[in-house]
C-alpha cells in the first residue's frame, strides 16, 4: 500500500484553515442554539405546573399562544433534514424575499447561513432537553419552594434551573457534538469547512486515504474537546 | 382567641371527583389541630387548599384575613404566613441543610445573607443539628432530613405551620425525634399547627383538637382525649381500631 505521509503535512495548514471555521460555525451555532433552546424548551411547557404556579386570566391564553408558537417550531425544524434546511436558506429564501418585497439584490453569506442554520436546527433539539429536564425536576421541590412564599421567577432560577441543568450536561453533550459534525453538511452550501477543505485537496491530489483519514481524526480531537469540556463541567458540580 | 383560618363551605374537585364535600372549619391562633382518617379521606387536600397549593373549587377561604378566591392575587402573602412541612421532606437537594433553611428568609423576605444565616443557624440548633449545617440532604437520615424541612418552614416565620404526615416516611427508629421536634414547637412557641398524622400519641399530648375525616367530609371532632375514648360513628371506631393495633 502506497501511504504518503508527507501528504499529510502538506494538507494541515488548510484542514486547520477549515477546522477552524468549523469551530466558528459550531460555537456560534451552540451558543445561539442553547439561547434558542432554552426559551422554546421553556415555552413549550409556559403555564404549566412544571414551571410552578399555573396562570390565570389573560395569562391562560398568552401561554397557550406562547407553547403553540415552540412547539411549532420544534416540530418543523425535528421534522425536516438539516441539509434542506441550509439549502433552503441559502438558496430559497432569498428568492422569496425578493418575490414578497421590493428588495433586489437580498443574499446571504454562506457562512451566515450555516451559522443559522446550526443555531435554529440545535435550538429545536435543545428544547427538547431543557423541556424534558425541567419536568423531571421533582413536583415536590416547587411545592416546597412555593409553600415558603418563593415567586416563580426566583422558583426558576435558585431550584428548577440549577437540578435542571445538571441532568441536561449528558444529552446536551450529545447535541453538540451532532452540531459540530452537522457542520460538514455546508459542503452544500460552500462553506469552506473542514470536511469541504479536505474535499478541495483531495480532488487535487487525489490521495483520498491521507486526506480522509486526516480529517476524521481532526473532527475527533474536536469532537473529543467538546465531551471533555462537558465531562469537567459535570464534575465541577456539586453532586447531589 | 380570633381565627386565623376559615373555610366556608368549601368544595374540591379533581376533575369530574369530588374529593372535599362543603367543609366548613375554623383554626383559632395558637390552636394545634390534629386531622386524622383513611387515605383517600381528604385530609392532605384539605390542608392543601389552605395554602392554595390546590385551589378552592367553590366556597370560600380565609387565613390571616385574606379572602380566597376574592384576593387571589394575595396567594403568596397566604404562604408566607402558612407554612408545610411534607411527607416527603422536599429538601432542595443540591442546597446544604444551612442554605435550605436560609432560603426562604432571604429570597422570601428578602433578607440580606449574613441575617438570613443567622437565622437559619439557630433554627437548625433548635431542632438540633447544628452540627450538619454543610451536609447535603442526601448525607442526612430521614429523620435529619425531616427536623432541616421544620427549621426550613420555620425560618420565614409564619403564623400557621402545617405538617402532611411528616412521619409516615420515616424508619420507625425515626419518627420519635421528629415528633419532638413538632411538640416543642407548639409547647414553646405557641404556634397554630394542622398536623395531618397517625400518630395517635401525638395527637393526645400536643392536640387541641382532633378532627376525624372520612369521605371528603368531617366526620367528628372534639379534644382527642374524648374523641379518642368515645368515637361516636361506626367509621371512626373502625378507624381507630385499626390505627390502635399497628
Amino acid at each position: 500500500m502506497d501511504f504518503e505521509f508527507s501528504v499529510i503535512i502538506e494538507s494541515l495548514p488548510a484542514l486547520f484553515e477549515g477546522a477552524k471555521l468549523t469551530w466558528y460555525i459550531t460555537i456560534l451555532g451552540i451558543i445561539g442554539g442553547m439561547i434558542f433552546g432554552i426559551l422554546a424548551g421553556l415555552g413549550r411547557i409556559a403555564g404549566t405546573a412544571a414551571l410552578g404556579e399555573k396562570p390565570h386570566g389573560i395569562f391562560i391564553w398568552v401561554s397557550v399562544l406562547i407553547r403553540y408558537i415552540s412547539g411549532g417550531y420544534v416540530e418543523l425544524i425535528r421534522g425536516t433534514p438539516i441539509i434542506v434546511q441550509a439549502m433552503f436558506l441559502y438558496f430559497a429564501f432569498p428568492m422569496l424575499v425578493k418575490a414578497v418585497t421590493d428588495i433586489e439584490r437580498f443574499r446571504i453569506e454562506a457562512l451566515t447561513a450555516a451559522v443559522i442554520t446550526i443555531v435554529v436546527n440545535a435550538g429545536a433539539y435543545i428544547a427538547e432537553i431543557v423541556r424534558g429536564s425541567v419536568i423531571s425536576v421533582n413536583k415536590g421541590l416547587l411545592e416546597a419552594g412555593m409553600s415558603l412564599g418563593i415567586s416563580r421567577f426566583q422558583l426558576i432560577v435558585h431550584v428548577i434551573g440549577p437540578i435542571a441543568i445538571r441532568r441536561m450536561i449528558p444529552p446536551l453533550g450529545n447535541q453538540f457534538i451532532i452540531s459540530l459534525k452537522d457542520t460538514s453538511l455546508f459542503i452544500v452550501i460552500g462553506v469552506g469547512e473542514l470536511t469541504r477543505q479536505g474535499q478541495e485537496i483531495m480532488a487535487s491530489n487525489f490521495r483520498a486515504l491521507e486526506i480522509w483519514l486526516t480529517v476524521a481524526i481532526i473532527y475527533l480531537m474536536m469532537t473529543t474537546t467538546l465531551s471533555m469540556t462537558l465531562r469537567h463541567f459535570e464534575k465541577k458540580m456539586k453532586m447531589f | 382567641m380570633p381565627n386565623i383560618i376559615e373555610l366556608k363551605n368549601v368544595c374540591k374537585s379533581f376533575g369530574n371527583t369530588e374529593v372535599l364535600h362543603n367543609i366548613d372549619f375554623a383554626v383559632e391562633e395558637g390552636e394545634v389541630v390534629v386531622v386524622i382518617g383513611p387515605s383517600g379521606s381528604g385530609k392532605s387536600t384539605l390542608i392543601r387548599c389552605i395554602n392554595c397549593l390546590e385551589m378552592i373549587t367553590t366556597g370560600e377561604l380565609i387565613v390571616d384575613s385574606i379572602r380566597i378566591p376574592d384576593e387571589q392575587g394575595r396567594i403568596r402573602q397566604i404562604r408566607l404566613e402558612v407554612g408545610m412541612v411534607f411527607q416527603q421532606f422536599n429538601l432542595f437537594p443540591h442546597m446544604t441543610a444551612i442554605e435550605n433553611v436560609a432560603f426562604g428568609p432571604s429570597k422570601a423576605r428578602r433578607m440580606n445573607k449574613a441575617k438570613a444565616t443567622d437565622i437559619a443557624r439557630g433554627l437548625l440548633d433548635r431542632v438540633g443539628l447544628a452540627e450538619f449545617e454543610h451536609q447535603l440532604p442526601g448525607q442526612l437520615s430521614g429523620g435529619q432530613q425531616q427536623r432541616v424541612a421544620i427549621a426550613r418552614a420555620l425560618a420565614v416565620s409564619p403564623k400557621v405551620l402545617m405538617f402532611d404526615e411528616p412521619t409516615s416516611a420515616l424508619d420507625p427508629e425515626m419518627i420519635g425525634e421528629v415528633l419532638d421536634v413538632m411538640k416543642s414547637i407548639a409547647n414553646d412557641s405557641g404556634m397554630t399547627m394542622i398536623v395531618v398524622t397517625h400518630e395517635m400519641g401525638f395527637a393526645a399530648q400536643v392536640g387541641d383538637r382532633l378532627i376525624f375525616m372520612d369521605d371528603g367530609r368531617i366526620v367528628e371532632e372534639g379534644k382527642p382525649g374524648d374523641v379518642m375514648k368515645n368515637p361516636q360513628s361506626e367509621r371512626l371506631k373502625d378507624f381507630l381500631g385499626h390505627v390502635k393495633h399497628h
